[in-house]
This record gives structure tokens, sequence and C-alpha cells, in this order.
């Protein structure tokens, strides 16, 4: 799987094509719009959705931990799709896998969605609107910020990749001047498709690796 | 319940009491309505078959409302279903006549999607006599614990435009419900209204499980006219909108009081009303569009100002293919080929009301060889070759949400749910097993082979299968019926009037201060908030046209035999066959025209690449599947990519570089031996399966379109059904949904009964290779045809590095 480096306000950023981000200088593992527990909001709603997506989600999490090696994990935002209830089992596996990654700092950076649950009965610090990290403002919402250039989620970005007669509908990172933009993290989010703008820099993540694209 | 002896002196009084009433109107009743009214009294089911304006309702009606008065009583006797909530109201009003003239005290209701809380609350409280309603409406009713008493006096069943419903989802949960009303009530009568089809006793079987068909004996006659090309007129090889046709279509509706143009698509009767609108000489007012995305308000003035005789033009889809008779229309006009002799019939019977007048239409090709096709259903009308609507088999998501009915309706026991499914004609050959895995879907969520922890759809009380919570009754009450509009977005101004529906994903495309066509109107995209587009009127478009998913028809069996027959052994006489001779002979120089034993295959290298041309004339569905399969045996003799197209007459398949083919290679590349497996792998590989999930899971209660103005709140059950398909693929593979979605996509899409067909004749037929130095006649409209789809045998790494390089070479 191959990785794509940029420079964003004078940082080194790795794109994964797990669809996170690796902030060398800081050793911060970056991802976004995770949504732990999305099926079993499904579920009791009475959508048959079947249950794996949060095992898998944490699995990839693992795997991007072993290959990077990160001193800190930043969530932008919509850990937790919503209300959990005593039957949920995602809530025991999150905990657990918390545990065992302990020398790992964690923090949230609350999303829409995380109100519906306590996410700092998970052991993950909770930063209720931004997070300061020079020169980068970390934030869910994708608003510019006098304080620095901004990493936010929220959107699930996508775009649409044209190969021969094929069109592949992919997620995306997407830098604009001032904010970027990660794809959603979790197995289970949708993508919404964003538009080319001038001066907009758009990578897909696709299985085998990031691709830019015009 | 007693039937009545028609010899009786009471029937005899209350028949004439109806014969007097049609004589105060002027009118004789015909044999074939008081035979329906016989057979009616005799307590026999039926299928009454006739054009449209011949007298189907009375034919139907006549039986029970004599019944009514040999039988008094109150309570609910009647149920009439209209597939069209426009129809119901007229309906409503013609049959509140009859009543009246009958001298019965009924209560005539409506219940439709749209009908008033004050009829909601006047049904409920059982206040009628005869109810007229929906498919939809009707399997609501049945989802209320009162279902049973309250059909309890219930006598009869009339089904109108059964040929409407009968081949799709609709007809498959409306025989659902009819089987359920009979269970309950088994001398009930069930009859049905129908225009003319090619399996009219499957219907009828589809219907009522047997009966009498009832037929009337005046056919009327169809004269078909042709907007020939003139002297030295060049006309277009390929395409679709025809506008090149304007002037002749003008011409034609100005010589009548008052005519409808039938487009095959929404979009293009957009284009046409506004090509016409351009150029139209009278109060733009009298000029209108009718199509199934505009809004049902704005579609019944339409239909008013046609009734009136307001209107002077209205352009429409298959909107208008049914429904409300207009006395009015003249002069009937379908643009483009209409791809099947019934649906000719039908529109032409839209015109020429006046008894012993002829049904006319003027068909408007949009290129030449769809000359041929009205050449062959000319061929076709005249020997009776009309297409059959086969009734859909086993459909699991309908089955899913009828059980859902059920068990709100009182619940049900397995065995007595299996029971009373398989006797209808839809789920007849359901094995047990697949009706146990759609039970076990509702129950727990998937198939055992994954766990689906918290769900609870059904509950399973003391061997009664049961609903138990209110707000997964709720959710299933708000989405019953088959129709799906997932993804669609509303359109209306600011100041609020709705104009209808587009695609989510057209609109994704715009920008606010964009404009486009719509409703006939150009608009400009204001904003887009809560699944509702915000829009004002603009001065003109720079924009497009709203494209709608399942646009268009294939060419019908029927239509495509007479149409291979037309181009090989053309009739000299016919007008349409001698403008289109010069092409036919163009196509003879540079390649060969296939007799109705050979098939013909050609190869072109154009500039942009190497093509592959097959002309099996067997429909565009059934050439999307054969193009897929020859795709991916193409892949297996050499690896690459292969993109591939599709018409009603072809295919074809383009690469980089193609194999080394011959005739002998085209042989065993359309050889039928190993079909359903290749077919298996080429269309797992491909996308369709995913689209077609879409409806599946909306019908199936897997995804919840929200409740009415409350879509923010339940923002958080939003997910789109390909997100669901994927998630099912990888951790539920025995789905039964998944399963019907592969079904669905073989018999509908890819029309495999119609493509294993094909092969066998291909493989009987002598082969024509031919290797032309320019695209053929014949090839060229599937060359300019969008690529719909393709096989690769490539992976995400080679993709990857692919793209990359096409970048970088471009850079």
């Amino acid at each position: 799987m191959s990785t794509r480096d940029v420079v964003i306000a004078g940082e080194r950023l790795t794109l994964h094509p797990e669809r996170a981000v690796f902030w060398h200088a800081q050793g911060t593992l970056l991802v976004s719009d995770v949504h732990f527990g999305k099926g079993a909001v499904f579920r009791r709603a009475g959508i048959a959705v079947p249950s794996g997506d949060t095992e898998d989600d944490l699995q990839r999490l693992d795997a991007l931990f072993d290959e990077l090696a990160p001193r800190r994990l930043v969530i932008l935002g919509d850990l937790v799709h919503g209300a959990a209830t005593e039957r949920s089992a995602w809530v025991d596996d999150v905990r657990a896998w918390r545990q065992r990654h302990a020398a790992v700092e964690m923090v949230l950076v609350a999303g829409n969605h995380d109100r519906h649950f306590d996410v700092a009965s998970l052991g993950i610090s909770v930063q209720p609107d931004r997070l300061a990290a020079p020169p980068f403002v970390l934030s869910h919402h994708p608003h510019p910020h006098k304080e620095g250039y901004v990493l936010a989620g929220h959107v699930h970005p996508g775009t649409v990749v044209r190969d021969g007669w094929r069109k592949h509908r992919l997620p995306a990172f997407v830098f604009d001047r001032d904010v970027g933009m990660l794809p959603a993290f979790g197995t289970l989010t949708g993508l919404h498709e964003i538009t080319a703008l001038p001066g907009r820099q758009v990578f897909a993540a696709t299985p085998a690796g990031v691709i830019p694209t015009r | 319940m007693p039937t009545t002896s028609t010899s009786s002196a009471a029937w005899r009084r209350a028949e004439a009491r109806l014969v007097a009433w049609f004589a105060e109107q002027g009118r004789r009743p015909a044999p074939f309505q008081r035979a329906a009214w016989k057979h009616w009294a005799n307590g026999s089911h039926g299928l009454v078959h006739a054009p449209t304006g011949t007298g189907k309702t009375l034919a139907a009606a006549g039986g029970p409302l004599i019944d009514g008065v040999l039988n008094p009583g109150t309570g609910m006797r009647l149920l009439w279903i209209t597939p069209l909530r426009s129809l119901a109201t007229d309906t409503t009003q013609h049959l509140t006549a009859a009543v009246q003239a009958m001298g019965l005290d009924w209560r005539v209701l409506r219940r439709t999607g749209d009908s008033g809380s004050a009829e909601r609350a006047r049904l409920r409280r059982g206040a009628c006599e005869l109810l007229v309603t929906t498919p939809e409406s009707l399997a609501l009713l049945l989802s209320y614990p009162d279902a049973r008493e309250r059909f309890a006096r219930l006598r009869g069943v009339v089904v109108d435009e059964w040929h409407e419903l009968v081949g799709n989802k609709r007809g498959t949960l409306l025989q659902l419900g009819l089987t359920r009303l009979r269970r309950w009530m088994p001398e009930a009568r069930i009859w049905g209204l129908s225009a003319t089809l090619g399996n009219l006793d499957e219907a009828l079987h589809a219907l009522a499980g047997g009966g009498v068909l009832v037929g009337a004996r005046a056919q009327k006659k169809t004269i078909i006219d042709t907007a020939l090309p003139e002297g030295g007129e060049r006309f277009p090889w390929a395409g679709h909108l025809g506008l090149t046709q304007l002037p002749r279509v003008l011409r034609a509706v100005m010589e009548a009081r008052s005519s409808l143009v039938f487009a095959n698509t929404r979009s293009q009767a957009e284009l046409w009303h506004e090509a016409l609108a351009a150029v139209w000489p009278e109060a733009p007012e009298t000029l209108a569009l009718h199509h199934g995305s505009i809004d049902p308000k704005l579609r019944f003035a339409t239909e008013e100002g046609l009734r009136v005789g307001a209107l002077r033009c209205v352009v429409a889809t298959s909107s208008l293919d049914l429904g409300v008779d207009f006395a009015s229309v003249e002069r009937v006009i379908q643009v483009g080929s209409p791809k099947s002799v019934a649906r000719l019939l039908q529109r032409a019977g839209r015109s020429g009301h006046q008894p012993g007048m002829p049904s006319r239409i003027l068909c408007v090709p949009t290129h030449l060889l769809e000359l041929a096709e009205v050449d062959a259903a000319r061929r076709a009308l005249a020997e009776g070759h009309l297409e059959p609507r086969h009734p859909m088999r086993g459909c699991l998501d309908v089955l899913a949400q009828h059980l859902m009915t059920m068990a709100l309706g009182g619940g049900f026991t397995a065995d007595e749910a299996y029971a009373e499914v398989t006797s209808s004609l839809a789920y007849a050959h359901l094995p047990r097993d697949r009706f146990d895995a759609v039970l076990a879907y509702l129950c727990t969520g998937g198939s055992a082979l994954a766990s689906y922890p918290e769900y609870h759809k059904l509950a399973d009380v003391d061997g009664r299968y049961v609903v138990e919570s209110s707000r997964i009754a709720r959710m299933h009450r708000l989405s019953i019926g088959t129709i799906t509009s997932d993804g669609s977005l509303q359109v209306r101004y600011m100041k609020g009037a709705r104009l209808g529906s587009v695609e989510e994903s057209f609109l994704s495309r715009l920008r606010p201060g964009d404009r486009f066509l719509f409703a006939g109107r150009h608009l400009e995209l204001i904003r887009v908030r809560d699944m509702t587009a915000y829009v004002r009127p603009a001065p003109n478009r720079r924009g497009g046209v709203p494209r709608w998913m399942g646009g268009r028809m294939p060419l019908s069996g029927e239509l495509s035999d007479e149409l291979r027959s037309s181009l090989a052994l053309p009739d000299p006489r016919s007008k349409e066959m001698q403008a289109l001779g010069p092409l036919l002979g163009i196509q003879r120089t540079q390649s060969a025209v296939p007799s109705p034993d050979e098939t013909l295959c050609e190869r072109t290298r154009t500039r942009e690449g190497d093509y592959l041309f097959v002309y099996p004339f067997a429909g565009r569905l059934a050439h999307e599947g054969l193009a897929a399969v020859i795709a991916w045996r193409l892949a297996r003799m050499q690896p690459g990519d292969y993109g591939y197209a599709v018409n009603d007459y072809g295919l074809t398949i383009t690469a980089a570089r193609m194999p080394a083919l011959d005739a002998e290679t085209m042989r065993q590349l359309l050889h039928p031996a190993g079909l359903r497996r290749d077919i298996r792998a080429s269309v797992n590989l491909s996308e369709l399966a995913k689209r077609q999930f879409r409806e599946i899971a909306r019908v199936a209660g897997l995804v919840f379109n929200g409740y009415p103005a409350q879509a923010k709140t339940l923002r958080q059950l939003q997910a789109s059904s390909g997100l669901l398909f994927d998630v099912l693929r990888r951790h539920d593979p025995a789905h039964p949904l998944l399963w019907q979605a592969e079904r669905e996509v073989l018999d509908q899409q890819l029309d495999f009964t119609r493509l294993r067909a094909c092969l066998l004749r291909i493989a009987r037929s002598r082969l024509l290779w031919q290797e032309p130095k320019r695209l053929s006649p014949l090839a060229f409209p599937l060359w300019v045809e969008r690529l719909r789809g393709g096989i690769a045998t490539d992976d995400w790494k080679s993709r990857v590095e692919r793209m990359v390089a096409t970048l970088e070479g471009a850079a």
C-alpha cells in the first residue's frame, strides 16, 4: 500500500490509504469520523446491519499503530455514532483496545455525534471545540481559524476518479488554502462528493494507495 | 355467502334498473358487460379485457351493484383498487353516479396516499360500503390489528388497470394482499380490468387463481403513420432526441384540436416541451408537460386541462399511458420507437374515442434505423403479436414487507403464513428454506452466518410472530409500498410551490446560481437544504436537463423478431423501408445485412480504439448481459480492460488491444455453454447488483427514508443502500436480500431468459464475420453510445500505477 507525502503549512504529512494522516514531527496520527457503534444504532432502530464494523475499525487502527508507532492519536470528531446501551458490545471492545494501547496518548476533538456518549469514560481525553497544535488547529468542523491551518473532518469528503471506462467513487483528502479535510475513517460511513476548485488539492484513498487527482 | 341465480326475478329486476340507467344516457349494455354481471352473480372470479373507453368499469361494477340491491346491508362491501391516485378521483365520481342510479344508500369513499385527514377518519370509523384505493393503501389497511373485522362484509374486489400492475412488484404486493382477503373471505370475488395482453390467462391466474375471461368483441382498428424525412433531407444515423423532426411535429399538432406527444424518457419529454415552446405560435398556457417526476398537483392541473379541452398539446411520458380518458384528444404522436407493440397500441388508443373511429398514431423516428422499427411494429400488429407481461416470482423483498404487515395485522405462525403466501402465484414455488431465511432476516437481521445483536423487527411470542415496538410499527407503515424514490430531492420555489423531484446525483453537480430545465421551466438553483432544492425562475437555460435512472425500455422480443425480418426482407411497398433503402445499401456494401438465420459480427479499428460489434437484435437488456459475458470471455483469452456499450440492435466491446478474432473464435465467444457461470462471474465484477439493491433495501425495510418533516432528527439513521450492500457482501454473503439482488439483475436487468434464447439462436445461425474499414451504419449508433460498463482483470495495485502514470504523463 503506497502512502503519499504532502507538505502543508511547512510540515510533512503522510497520507495513508487507510484514511489516516501521520504527522511525523509530532509522532501524531490523525483520523476523523470513526463512528464507532454505528451498526448498533442502526440495528436498534430496526435496520439490519451486521455487526463487525467497530471490530474492523479497531483492527485497522491496530495495524496503523504497528506500522507508524505514533506517540499520540488525535480523533477529529465523531468518534462514536450515537448513544449506547448496556447490550452494546462495541463499548467493551473499544475500552479493551484503549487499554491495550495505554502508552499512546489519545485525544478526541468533540464532534456533533460525540454528545450522545461519554467518550472520557473510555479513557480518551476530550477537547470541546479545537486543539491548538501549531502550526495546525485541529478541529471537527472545517472552518478557517486565525491561529493556524485547520485540519478537520465532519464532511466525509469523497471524489470520483476516472479510469478508462470506469469511475471509482473514493474517499479523499482535501487541502484548501486555510483548511484541510480528512476522509471519514469508519468502515460504515458514506461519502460526500466534493467539487474541484482552483487551488484545491485532492488525494483519493484507493485500497492500494493514495493517488493525486486533478 | 350465497350466490344469486341470474334467472331469479329479483336479479332480473335489479339488472333492469341498471339497464334503465344506461338507457337514460342513450346507451345499451354491451354483451361483454352483461356477461360479466352474470359471472359475478354466479360467484366467479374474472378478468375483463377490452380497449380503453369501451366500458370496462361498468362491466365490473354492474355485478356488485346488482348484488348490493339484492343483499342490502352496511359495512365495506366492495373494494375498488386502482394503480393511479389521479384515477381514483375520477373512478370515485363515476362509481358514485352508478351507486345512486341503482338507488343504493352506499357511501363511496376514496383512500389514497393523498387523502385528507377527514376522509381517513371517516374510513377509520368504518363508514363506507365502497372503497376506492391503491395497492399501497390496501397494504396499509391490512397492517392494522382490526383489518380482518373491517373487511368481514366484503363481497368482492375489482382491480382496475391490472395490466399495469401484473408485471411489477406493486402487482406482487397486491397479489399478497388479495390472498390475505381471500383467506379471510373465501367467497369474495376478485375481478380485474385489463388492456389486451399477450398472456391474459396468466394475468387472470395471478389475480384470482383462475376464473373467466370476458372480452369485448369489437376490436378497434389502429392506423400507424410515420413522419418521413423529406426528399434530399439528411436524416441522422444515430441519436434519440429527434429534434430535427420539430417542424413536422409542430405541423401535425397544429392540424388537430388537441394532441398528445409521447416521448420515451422524462429528459426527452422535457427537451421536446422546451423545443415546442420555443416555436409555439399560440398562447403559452395551451402547451403543457406531464411526466412522473412532476409534482402531482401540476400533473392534475394538466390532466384537468386536457379533460376540459383547454390544452392544445401535452408532451408526456408513460405517465399518461394509462388513466383517465381524454375525449378531446384528436391526435397522438410518438417520438422515437415505442419499443413494444402493446405500448404503441395503448398510446394510439388515447385518440379516436368516438365509437367506430380508428385509433391513429404518428410515429416520429429519431434516427434512420427507427424507420425499420415502425415498419416492424406495423407488421407485428397486423399479425396480433402482442407482448406478454409476466408476473414476478418469489420476490423476497416484497415478502419481507408483507410479513411485517401480517405481523402487525394480527400476527401469524410460520406454517400459516407459508401456506398463505404460497397459495398466490407470485410465491407458488417458493421453497420453505427461502421463506424461513426471510423470516430469519426479520427476526435476527440476516442469515444464520452473521451476527446482528440488538436487532429485532419481529418478535416470536409463543410461536406467533408479532411486532412489539411501536416505533418499528410506525416505521413500517410509513415505508409500505414498492415504489422507491430513493435519492431524489424535492424541487420547489422559495415561495413554496412544489414542482416535483429530481435525482440527487443530478443536483449534486449543480452549484447555487446554476440553471437547468425541469417541469417545463427554466430554473435557477438557490440552495439545497433538507432534501429540498429551492429554485427561482430563470430567463433561460445554460445548464442541463435532469436524467432519471431506469429511463429506457428495451425493444420487446415480439418487435425484435419482426425487426430482423423487416431488415432482411424489406417489404417494397413499405414507405419506411423505401426511405431506409440507401442506408441498407451502404451497410451491404461495407459489411453485410444479416438474414433472420444469420448473425453479423464486425470488427473495426478507429482512431479511438479497437471495436468488436455483434448484432443479435435481442434488446438492450439481454445485450448488456451478453456484452459482460463476451468481455469476460475475452479477458480470459487475453487479460486486459474491456469496456462495452449496447443498444437494442447489438453491442460493442472496445479495448486498447483486442485478441485475434475470426468467425470461429466468435462462435466460441458466443457459445451458450457455461453461460450461467460466466454471467455470474462477470456480474459479480460489475456494479449491477449494487444498483438493484437500492430498491430491494427500501422495499424490505432495510433502509428507511425517514418520517415526513422529521428528516433532521433521523440523520443518524441515514445510510446509503450502496454502503449496506458492501457491508452485507463482506459480513453476510448468504443474506436473502443479496440473493434477491443477484436474481433481479439476471432476470430483469440482463433479461437472462431472452439472453439464453438468443445465444441458442446464434449457435444455430450462420455467423457472418466482417472487418469493415469504416464504421458501418449499424455500428455507428453503438459507437456513439456511452460505455455502460466493462470487465477488467487488473487489481487495485495496477490500476493505481496506471492512473498515476496517466497523471504524470499529462503533467
